[in-house]
């Protein structure tokens, strides 16, 4: 770590599935030295792509948890991490950004701008993370890379502005023109390690004028240099063409194109080159603080390694060596035996070993400047907390973590396997914020809950391998939720004299149905009908009655309280009197509110060949499914549709046989929505069965 | 309730369109206007009032992506519906959307043969069945007549009804009657109504044609709102 900040780069890769960013990392590497092999995702070889490390991971083909890694380029360090595709573990792409300065967005040149390529745009947007495009698979039928410019100009409103242009497509791939030397690039030996550069070929002069000047037209907003020497007509430096399409990627108000094709070897060492060009190293990004001291006032970190330390824990990993906590410096710097304070429950603490991570490798360091990622162990944190030097009381901001929407009830076949399972469940939750479980009181059952069905599916099929835990799950379930759809009353008394001390309270006020939050609490009362040290019972005993409905057993949300008038005795009044109060006036106001039931809809995309369209829609449609559209292009068609999440469990193997296996779709949450008659009616039967069962 | 005050409300029965329908099964209608008077606004409005009657609609765009068609439509119905409580307006759109479809096609992959198989593709294995296409953004030339012909003939032959959006670069604005000279009569009688959308000072005047044998101008004309796109409550 001796490399001038300027010239370090924290970037993530991040697209939708399989568009190829474990392929592309795996070339980095290659084209880095990190790595003296390529081996491909689902290689011959069976090794594996570097990355995908976990043995999960290697057979399935598929990212599942992010890793990180670092490379040289060009005299500038480059800490990448390679995100998960599939949108269940979307938590990862989540986390690495909110730690990331830069990052490359992959598009598939066939495909384009798919449903998750908008989700990791949206979460680039929410950390206004800088980004270069790569348009990857360039070589593959159907490659169309312009087209793939236009929608991310229409789909995601970038201002996208291509610095190559391709020689040749599909089959015909050689290589690609740089727009801003003007020059053609080939990439030549087995593993396209040699460049070549000549001149464009004559068939695409003109094409490559044209987007020459849209990109000088594109750059010029950002520099009045620019603008002056193209007013002038003077010749212009490509330094200068650069520092401008710099600066307006660094604002995140133009996104630099690049192409080629990770596969076949071609275009990866001229975007390493726009890795270190045109995304920021750590001093270019503003990096802010909240203030603990002073009501989380925003402040401002240096990324000065001789500024007091802040850093922040973004990842954790339970190892056999204890827990490896992943973190981000953004001021200061971290060594071994230094004693830091973790700003959440100011504990102090002593840093033991510090390491860089290579995939699952890690390479033992004696220190950590700020810009950096590394990584610590044995420290018991969550993930999300700030460490700090002695005397500084600051926290950065925490990120978002999305809901579980879906459960599974699971039982271990064995006492050892439910040793090994609350091991491994006690680690999982750990790791992974959308990874929850607990018991249930009434059934014991123990119930896990992620994002999707492979999120789970990856959890249980872990917990087997890694932990020898044989488990036996359920059916899925989804996470309904209660509400009322109107305005009512309560005015309730709990009054008990069982000899003893008695209990009085009285509550009255109404409760009513709100669309923009969970769950709202309001005293309206005036006077002290209520004293002020009873209101906080009051709230809990409403609280008590929401994580589990009166009516269905589920969650409660949606809901104002307000408590408007009560009683209070001098005597027989107390916090444990005022909490059965508020519990009974809930369930007072609560019958008469109309609760309905809400289910989890989700955004389900297709992406299927024209001729399965008819059927996909019809498979769409039978599972309650409102098909908002379809999009057609070329010989495929993109279908979104709305659809109850209850309905999506094995739609996968449904949608494989349907379309020979040619057709792909990906799901998330969109919203919460009433559940129909019918279905509620279904619902209350296999509540009712379940009771009966006693499961 | 709320369908029937919308439904009651409904500015387009200024046009002479009645209560159930404002354009019968089985006929074509064109609204023409110049790039950037507000079509699109004007058709997903036709749309909205055909599916508070019930009727299910299959919006075709061949200029824009599933999400903003659909925008244009959540739009559209929040301003219809902003002087309403916010409840039951939730529950209507939800409503409207199991009776709406967005088709949308990149320009070049576009053809109404292709469209044609997609609709009954629709029909035959029950997903949708449409009662009116709205069909927007297609750079359409007057001299491709036989296509839309043909595609106005499935139309009748299926009894559905049809709103095609026409863009023309005919400044028309002082004499409407130039553009219907530059349509032509071959083009022109492949519609049973015409709406011509014309801007003026302050807001934007729908005046309506009837196709007999010939083309004739019915009055009263509605008016739009270019701030809103919002046709006008009372056209006076």
């Amino acid at each position: 770590m001796n490399t001038e900040i300027q010239q370090v780069r924290n970037i993530g890769i991040s697209a939708h599935i399989d568009s190829g960013k474990t392929t592309l990392t795996e070339r980095i590497l290659y084209f880095t030295k990190r790595i003296h092999r390529i081996h491909e995702v689902k290689g011959k070889d069976g090794v594996g792509a570097t990355m995908d490390s976990m043995e999960l991971e290697k057979e399935r083909g598929i990212t599942i948890a992010s890793a990180s890694t670092y490379c040289e380029w060009k005299n500038h360090e480059i800490n990448i991490i390679d995100t998960p595709g599939h949108v269940d573990f979307t938590i990862e792409v989540e986390r690495a950004l909110r730690v990331l300065d830069g990052a490359v967005l992959v598009l598939c040149a066939v495909g384009g701008v798919q449903s998750q390529s908008i989700t990791v745009d949206q979460q680039m947007k929410r950390y206004q993370v800088p980004c270069v495009a790569f348009i990857n698979k360039c070589d593959r039928n159907g490659a169309d890379p312009i087209r793939v410019i236009e929608q991310l100009k229409e789909k995601l409103n970038h201002n996208a502005v291509a610095l190559q242009i391709p020689i040749g497509l599909e089959s015909d791939f050689e290589g690609l023109v740089d727009l801003v030397s003007m020059k053609a690039i080939y990439f030549d030996g087995s593993f396209g390690e040699n460049i070549r550069i000549t001149e464009i070929p004559e068939h695409l002069r003109d094409f490559a004028e044209k987007k020459h000047e849209e990109l000088i037209d594109a750059a010029a907003l950002f520099s009045e240099d620019l603008t002056d020497a193209v007013l002038e007509e003077k010749d212009i430096p490509e330094k200068l063409i650069i520092e401008a399409l710099r600066c307006g990627t660094l604002k995140r108000e133009l996104t630099p194109v690049f192409m080629g094709s990770a596969y076949k070897n071609k275009g990866v060492q001229t975007l390493l080159d726009a890795v270190t060009l045109f995304l920021p190293s750590p001093l270019d990004v503003v990096n802010e603080a909240l203030n603990l001291d002073r009501s989380e006032e925003k402040i401002l970190l240096t990324g000065n390694p001789g500024d007091p330390l802040v850093a922040l824990a973004f990842k954790l990993e339970d190892g056999q060596y204890g827990q490896l906590s992943y973190i981000r410096l953004y001021q200061g710097k971290l060594e071994k035996g230094d004693v830091v304070i973790n700003s959440r429950s100011r504990q102090k603490v002593k840093i033991g070993r510090i390491v860089r991570m290579h995939a699952d490798q890690m390479e033992e360091i004696s220190r950590i400047n700020a810009g950096y990622i590394g990584a610590f162990f044995g420290i018991e944190c969550a993930s999300g907390d700030t460490f700090t030097s002695p005397g500084l009381n600051v926290s950065m901001t925490s990120m978002y973590v999305p809901e579980p929407v879906i459960s599974v009830a699971i039982k271990p076949s064995t006492i050892q396997s439910e040793h090994n399972m609350s091991k491994a469940l006690n680690r999982f939750t750990k790791e992974d914020p959308t990874f929850r479980s607990y018991v249930n009181k009434e059934t014991g059952e123990t119930i896990i809950s992620g994002m999707g069905e492979l999120h789970l599916e990856i959890y249980l099929e872990r917990m087997k391998r890694e932990y020898n835990a044989d488990i036996i799950s359920g059916e899925p379930s989804v996470a309904y939720r209660e509400t009322i759809t109107c305005k009512s009353d309560f005015d309730y008394i709990h009054k008990k004299q069982t000899g003893g001390s008695g209990q009085y309270g009285r509550v009255a006020g109404y409760i009513e149905p709100i669309s923009d939050e969970e769950y709202v609490f309001e005293n309206k009362i005036t006077g002290g009908a209520i004293p002020t040290q009873y209101i906080p019972a009051c709230e809990k005993g409403f609280k008590s009655c929401l994580e589990k409905g009166p009516w269905m057993k589920y969650p409660v949300t949606g809901i104002r309280i307000v408590i408007t008038d009560g009683a209070s005795h001098s005597v027989d009044s107390s916090d444990m009197a005022f909490q059965a109060t508020a519990r009974g006036a809930f369930l007072q106001g609560y019958s008469k509110a109309r609760p309905v039931l809400h289910e989890p809809i989700m955004k389900v995309v297709v992406e299927t060949p024209g001729e399965f369209q008819g059927n996909v829609m019809g498979s769409l449609n039978q599972r309650r499914g409102i098909i908002i559209g379809s999009h057609d292009v070329g010989r495929m068609a993109s279908i979104e549709a709305q659809v109850p999440l209850a309905e999506m469990f094995g739609y996968s193997t449904a949608l494989r046989s349907m379309t020979q296996g040619k057709a792909q779709f990906t799901m998330e949450f969109s919203t919460y929505k009433q559940v129909p008659q019918n279905i509620l009616d279904e619902i209350q039967k296999k509540n009712e069965k379940k009771v009966k069962n006693g499961s | 309730m709320l369908k029937k005050k919308l439904i009651l409300k409904d500015p387009l029965k200024f046009l002479g369109f009645d209560s159930e329908e404002n354009i019968a099964t089985g006929s074509t209608g064109a609204v023409v206007a110049r790039a950037g008077v507000g079509k699109t606004a004007f058709l997903v409005q036709l749309a909205i009032s055909a599916l508070l009657k019930e009727k299910n609609v299959l919006h075709i765009s061949v200029q824009d992506l599933v999400d903003k068609v659909n925008l244009w439509y959540f739009e559209m119905f929040q301003n219809i519906t902003k002087s309403f409580e916010s409840g039951p307006a939730k529950k209507l759109w939800d409503e409207l959307l199991t009776r709406r479809f967005i088709m949308t096609f990149e320009n070049e992959s576009f053809e109404f043969g292709k469209l044609q198989q997609r609709i009954s593709e629709l029909k035959t294995q029950n997903i949708f069945i449409p009662h009116l296409i709205i069909l927007d953004g297609l750079s359409y030339n007057t001299s491709d007549f036989n296509e839309l012909a043909q595609f106005r003939n499935f139309i009748k032959s299926h009894s559905m009804s049809l709103w095609f959006c026409v863009r023309t670069s005919i400044p028309f604005e002082s004499d409407p009657d130039e553009l219907l000279k530059h349509l032509g009569t071959d083009f022109i009688s492949l519609f049973d109504t015409l709406l011509l959308m014309i801007p003026e000072k302050e807001r934007i005047q729908v005046k309506k044609y009837i196709w007999g044998n010939q083309i004739n101008a019915e009055r009263p004309a509605l008016f739009l709102d270019p701030s809103s796109m919002l046709i006008q409550e009372n056209p006076s």
